[in-house]
């Protein structure tokens, strides 16, 4: 009957495995088995059982065996690494001796010292833990509002998916075709501009309720200067990867390596036992496979859909709308902010973007900029209701802070992250400004 | 990544299948674990003999895509067990006892029906390798040891899935044993509760710095 309503056939075999998809995965399949699998039932319907089940055998050790996706395990073990390297006590001392004398100066020093961190660890909930242990405590011995201590942590530990190195920018790469240098490049401004958002809002918020994030002086110079070379590591990993890239002196795989033998020296240097080292070996494979799966399970779905044409006629109605492409990108946008209430981030990225993202790029939106903007929306509803996971660690690690508070201390991150998005919509040389850079 | 996998200590068969597994997929997610220490020495000499000595190793870039699948799917069976392969848990969240564990089987079979599919092709991608003597382009290093990783790693895969497959089918005849062999859930809160355990103890490994 669809057939009837004007439907090719391969477009409506397309559309039946699309729904199909989503059934599994509402269904609680395991992402990686539901994408392949209708992958290979749509392939067989469309081209045959023969031609389909060569490609479908093929395309694991193809798909994984690239070498623009071999930065991805390096950039897994700093982050394991730097948890076992202990940098976090240290960095929330630099950032308050540095930042305390501004109004509400412990919170925007929080939001830096978990910034820096975050970007090495690139772990947002795992960040939002540690440091809810290590700056909550201090902000309330000054007297800091408590959903204020509480949001901040929470927050701050978003912007570890923007700052390089960022691993699902490198996904994001990889499943767009685009370079993986030129996303990472990306990322770095609009995360700084993030946290500089943050820290404005606390600010003027600190401004109107002075008792409740009073500034904190009294750090000498000396004091400052003296705080600094512990944090050497961190900015030599960031400063590591963004060079190489920018100048060209070495891969991103050879740039995380060289970051991760770092953040491994330091490890061991601080006294880090084999035990917690190889935890973190472990754990790294672990982290791999499960991105490695997604990306070939999801390509096997994406040949089919290759054959299906729907992105092509998904991509033809987008364009044929009656909106103006600002507007579709909202619609987008919001869309993709109810699926990330319910879907981890590069399960939401690897589904969608095959369709998504060519209809972006024919409605004349710069793949780079789309990538950043993409990463920031999934990581907002890493602090929003119902599963905002890292309100659930903040409130975890201070039991005396109950959630519906740190969701409340939120609030403020919430109307930041907006801000910034309407930012990278109106300024989007914010993200491209680096990486044309580069190019030139 | 809401997934948790309770030591199996009972006699029936399905705890003991999952026992004997256990360790051969622990000592496979190892050797994955070497292969990404191994890249980053890799990585950090290619530099080091690039800019300083001005002699890179040459054959490098093979080098790495071919064991990357030693990293990309060794440890597939391992990951499989500890629940990581990521899934969509907003309804199975609300399912108990018998509708959960039927979700449960419905998964495993799904899983199984692919994998077994990939076992096979990806086995005849290797044996087509193995004939021809593939060999890469650039330092000519022969192929089939890195496509013949896929099959193998997808049997111990495929195994970890029938142990689960096995457990979920004992708990959906009697959902008041204990669970063997399966994969349990976790809600937000004792995913939090956990991150923060484990972030409290990892900053204590380096206490030493001087809080």
């Amino acid at each position: 009957m669809l057939i009837g309503l004007g439907f090719e056939y391969p477009l409506l075999v397309g559309l039946i495995g699309i729904g199909l998809l989503v059934l599994l995965v509402m269904l609680g399949v395991r992402v990686v088995f539901a994408a392949a699998t209708i992958g290979l039932l749509g392939l067989v319907e469309l081209i045959g059982w023969g031609p389909a089940a060569g490609i479908v055998g093929i395309v694991p050790h193809a798909k994984s065996t690239i070498y623009a996706l071999s930065v991805l395990p390096m950039f897994i073990f700093i982050g394991f690494v730097a948890f076992h390297a202990g940098m976090t006590t240290q960095l929330f001392n630099a950032a308050s001796k540095w930042l305390g004398w501004l109004p509400g100066g412990m919170a925007v020093a929080t939001v830096f010292a978990t910034a820096g961190f975050a970007a090495v660890s690139g772990a947002s909930t795992a960040t939002s833990a540690v440091f809810a242990r290590v700056a909550i405590p201090e902000m309330l011995r000054y007297g800091y509002d408590r959903r204020l201590a509480a949001g901040v942590v929470a927050a701050g530990g978003t912007l570890a998916t923007l700052i390089p190195p960022s691993a699902i920018l490198v996904i994001y790469a990889i499943i767009v075709e685009e370079s993986v240098g030129r996303l990472l490049l990306a990322g770095f401004l609009p995360g700084l501009v993030s946290a500089l958002i943050y820290g404005g809002i606390i600010i003027g918020w600190a401004k109107v309720r002075p008792e409740a994030a009073p500034s904190v002086g009294g750090a000498t110079w000396g004091e400052r200067f003296t705080s600094l070379p512990p944090l050497l590591p961190i900015v030599a990993v960031v400063f590591i990867i963004i060079s190489a890239i920018y100048q060209g002196w070495a891969t991103p795989t050879e740039a995380g390596a060289l970051g991760a033998g770092i953040v491994f020296a330091v490890a061991l240097f601080r006294g880090t036992g084999l035990r917690p080292i190889t935890a973190s070996l472990m754990e790294t494979a672990k982290l791999t496979v499960m991105i490695f799966s997604l990306i070939w399970g999801v390509t096997i779905f994406v040949r089919f859909l290759g054959f299906s044409g729907v992105a092509e006629a998904f991509t033809a109605w987008v364009v044929s709308l009656d909106a103006s492409p600002m507007t579709i990108m909202i619609c987008i946008l919001l869309a993709y902010a109810v699926l990330g209430m319910f879907m981890d981030a590069i399960g939401m990225l690897l589904l969608t973007l095959p369709v998504v993202y060519p209809a972006v790029i024919a409605l004349g939106f710069d793949s780079i900029w789309f990538g950043i903007i993409v990463v920031k929306m999934a990581e907002i509803c890493l602090v929003t209701p119902p599963i905002g996971l890292n309100c659930f660690v903040v409130s975890a690690v201070r039991p005396d802070i109950p959630l519906p508070d740190v969701f409340r201390g939120i609030m403020l991150f919430f109307i930041a992250d907006v801000i910034t998005i309407i930012v990278l919509l109106i300024f989007p040389e914010i993200v491209t400004w680096l990486p044309d850079l580069m190019r030139n | 990544m809401f997934d948790t996998h309770p030591a199996a200590g009972g006699s029936s068969l399905v705890a003991r299948a999952d026992r004997r597994l256990s360790p051969v997929e622990d000592a496979t997610n190892f050797v994955a674990a070497i292969f990404i220490f191994l890249l980053m020495c890799l990585g950090i000499a290619q530099i080091v003999l690039r800019t300083v000595f001005d002699t890179p190793l040459s054959g490098y870039v093979d080098l790495v895509e071919l064991s990357m699948a030693g990293m990309a799917f060794l440890g597939a069976a391992y990951t499989q067990r500890m629940g990581a392969h990521i899934r969509m848990e907003l309804l199975l969240s609300h399912l108990r006892g018998r509708g959960l564990w039927a979700a449960e089987i419905v998964g495993a079979l799904v899983g199984m029906g692919i994998i077994a599919v990939l076992i096979w092709y990806s086995g005849a991608h290797f044996w087509r390798s193995f004939e021809l003597g593939d060999t890469t382009i650039d330092a000519e290093f022969p192929v089939w040891p890195s496509k013949l990783v896929v099959p193998v790693a997808f049997s111990l895969w495929f195994l970890r899935l029938s142990v689960q497959l096995a457990g979920s089918v004992r708990m959906f005849i009697d959902p008041s044993r204990a669970p063997e062999g399966v994969t349990l859930m976790k809600n937000a809160a004792q995913v939090a509760q956990e991150e923060a355990e484990e972030a409290l103890a990892a900053s204590q490994d380096g206490k030493t710095d001087g809080c």
